[in-house]
């Protein structure tokens, strides 16, 4: 971290700033060198065709995986978050692609799992859990999102495709207090649903986080989004406004020719 | 699912979420719920069944007399207690196959520290303990610090090099056992203290109930709660229902995999104190088939090989059903061998069950 002075102090408004990360997975380099800003406030999606490096990148960000080279500051604070924990405390919230979700728990306890709350008193030292207010503030939680369900102790396991996303989408945004990490947030939701996780994605980005979305869905993401940042070959390669740039030319820099560097 | 209002009961029952173009498909409430609770009903139902069968058939229906289905409940002491610490282990997605050898190696470990301590060589053998209480007190603590040992050894093996817990318990079943050999020479250990057995291995609580039992339920009841109500069963279970999900929301994974091996270690020593008080003697050259029951009573009682599901209460329940065919078979005068057959036919039927449940939900 020699070059702390230096991206540090760049702007407290820089919430997610990635420089030249780079990780390889044996002789695949999933990343070559990707250098990302999201701004506190922002809605930047990550797009590029399969095998760009986006969900790599997501994940080196948000600690599920360890850069083999690169500098990464969140808020401002250099960090070398290699584990997920570390980046929960900085307030990270993630959708990860697969959902991440365990199957065979409950919905309040997937929604808690890993910062569960505890009772008072001798119930905390033995580490009994507040399933009451896991609960309550499960169905809250939920119902921001327009989520119904029947019951919040049925295993996620029972839960339809679009009820499992939109529950992994509810548990990044219940934790998240700085940024937001979504991996392909809506790909099994329908038009209604997803158009109400864009609307909670905004309504985060008004609140002053940082939001980083990485979907398949450009069109939609030139609506939803401020800024796209494009991905090729382990690096982003071009990062545009939102509001000036057309399907065309995003698709054409993601295809990119063959010369691309 | 025309449905812009806010909460309402009828529409909770549809209970999805509201999207227009996909309807989502309607909650499959409950249904795994309901399977747990069937299987838990399946196993009160053969162990009722067994019981009738054996009641009727029996001599003068010795069966069902109190004193012999309390004698079920001594004999299942043992396996109940390597069961409970199993079903977190299975739960998890592991599997221990060293306990019956740690067992004895805990026994071994615990006999010779009482032996030691207990005073001279004469006051020993003559059953007249010096120290007694010291002696029992040591020699408890050790029998459970050799199961923790073997725990911890299992439990970085699975943890440190990443191998299967299959494979590495095999692998540390062959090392208790041989180690238990060499501290012994293969021949038991005498004069382990009679109070033991006197006070605790052969007595019963209010002349009813064999405090073994007692003990057993009561870990089991600990147990319970540590599953259903803790921070640590919750995580348990999250952990065998899937690993990276488990990773993925801050848990570390191989350190709480590490305590339940350790944990399963320290019921092992508790299930050698109990073995030794109740035949006042170790025994190098049994608990082959612990392993083999303990897991069998916790496939039986509902937990999924597959991790993610358990039930303390249907393991201590499913303990019940071999002791109970062991004990059947012995006075209709066939011989108990039989049991072992039977346990594994069981095993083999629990498994199925529980795949089939599996391939259904998902």
């Amino acid at each position: 971290m020699c070059d702390h002075g230096m991206t540090v102090m760049a702007s407290p408004e820089i919430a997610i700033r990635a420089s030249g990360i780079v990780k390889n997975f044996g002789h695949l380099e999933a990343l070559r060198g990707a250098t990302l800003e999201v701004h506190a406030g922002e809605i930047l999606a990550l797009v590029g065709d399969n095998g760009a490096g986006k969900s790599t990148l997501a994940n080196v960000i948000c600690g599920a995986l360890a850069p083999d080279g690169g500098d990464l500051t969140l808020w401002g604070e250099p960090v070398e978050v290699h584990s997920i924990a570390h980046a929960y405390e900085l307030g990270v919230g993630v959708v990860y692609q697969d959902l991440s979700l365990a199957l065979d728990l409950s919905v309040a306890d997937n929604l808690f799992l890993g910062r569960e709350p505890e009772g008072q008193g001798w119930r905390r030292w033995l580490g009994i859990l507040n399933r009451d207010r896991m609960r309550n503030e499960a169905r809250a939680a939920l119902g921001v999102l327009g989520i119904r369900l029947r019951s919040l102790d049925v295993p996620v396991r029972n839960l339809s495709g679009g009820q499992r996303q939109a529950l992994a989408v509810a548990r990044a945004m219940m934790w998240a207090k700085r940024v937001v990490i979504m991996d392909e947030p809506t790909a099994a939701l329908g038009p209604k649903q997803s158009g109400i996780v864009f609307d909670t994605i905004r309504k985060a980005a008004d609140d002053g986080l940082a939001v980083l979305v990485i979907s398949h869905d450009i069109p939609q993401m030139l609506t939803v989004a401020h800024r796209i940042a494009v991905m090729r070959h382990g690096r982003v390669v071009v990062e545009v406004d939102a509001a000036s740039v057309k399907l065309a030319d995003v698709i054409g820099v993601m295809l990119g020719e063959e010369v691309a560097g | 699912m025309n449905s812009e209002e806010p909460l309402d009961l009828a529409r909770l029952t549809e209970a999805s979420i509201r999207a227009e173009e996909t309807p989502q498909p309607e909650i499959l409430e409950g249904r795994l719920a309901k399977a747990r609770r069937s299987t838990a009903l399946w196993i009160g139902l053969a162990i009722v069944a067994i019981a009738v069968v054996f009641g009727l058939i029996t001599p003068s229906h010795s069966f069902v007399k109190p004193e012999n289905l309390l004698a079920i409940g001594l004999n299942a002491s043992v396996i109940m207690l390597l069961g409970v610490g199993m079903t977190f282990l299975i739960g998890a997605g592991h599997l221990d196959l060293s306990i019956g050898y740690s067992l004895i190696l805990a026994s071994v470990i615990g006999a010779k520290t009482m032996v030691a301590l207990g005073g001279t060589p004469e006051q020993v053998q003559t059953g007249a303990y010096a120290n007694l209480a010291l002696a029992i007190t040591a020699g408890v603590i050790a029998a459970i610090a050799s199961g923790m040992a073997i725990g911890l050894l299992n439990g970085l093996l699975v943890t440190r090099l990443r191998l299967s817990s299959f494979i590495v318990t095999l692998a540390t079943s062959g090392i208790a056992f041989g180690l238990a050999l060499i501290l012994t020479s293969a021949a038991n250990i005498p004069y382990i203290p009679n109070e033991l057995q006197d006070n605790f291995g052969g007595a019963k609580f209010e002349r009813l109930i064999p405090y073994p039992l007692l003990l057993a339920l009561a870990v089991g009841g600990v147990f319970w709660a540590m599953l259903r109500k803790t921070r640590f069963g919750m995580r348990t279970l999250a952990i065998g229902s899937s690993r990276d999900a488990a990773a993925r929301a801050g848990i570390d994974v191989n350190r709480h995999t590490l305590k339940l091996f350790v944990l399963m270690g320290a019921l092992v020593g508790v299930a050698a104190i109990v073995d030794i008080s109740r035949n006042a003697n170790t025994n190098v050259s049994g608990h082959q088939t612990d392993n083999l029951q303990a897991i069998a009573a916790v496939v039986i009682g509902g937990t999924s090989l597959f991790g993610g599901v358990a039930s303390i209460g249907g393991t201590l329940l499913g303990t019940l059903i071999p002791v109970m065919l062991a004990n059947g078979l012995v006075q209709m005068a066939v011989p108990p061998f039989y049991q072992y057959a039977l346990v594994g036919v069981i095993l083999i039927l629990a498994v199925y069950f529980d795949q089939r449940r599996r391939e259904r939900s998902s």
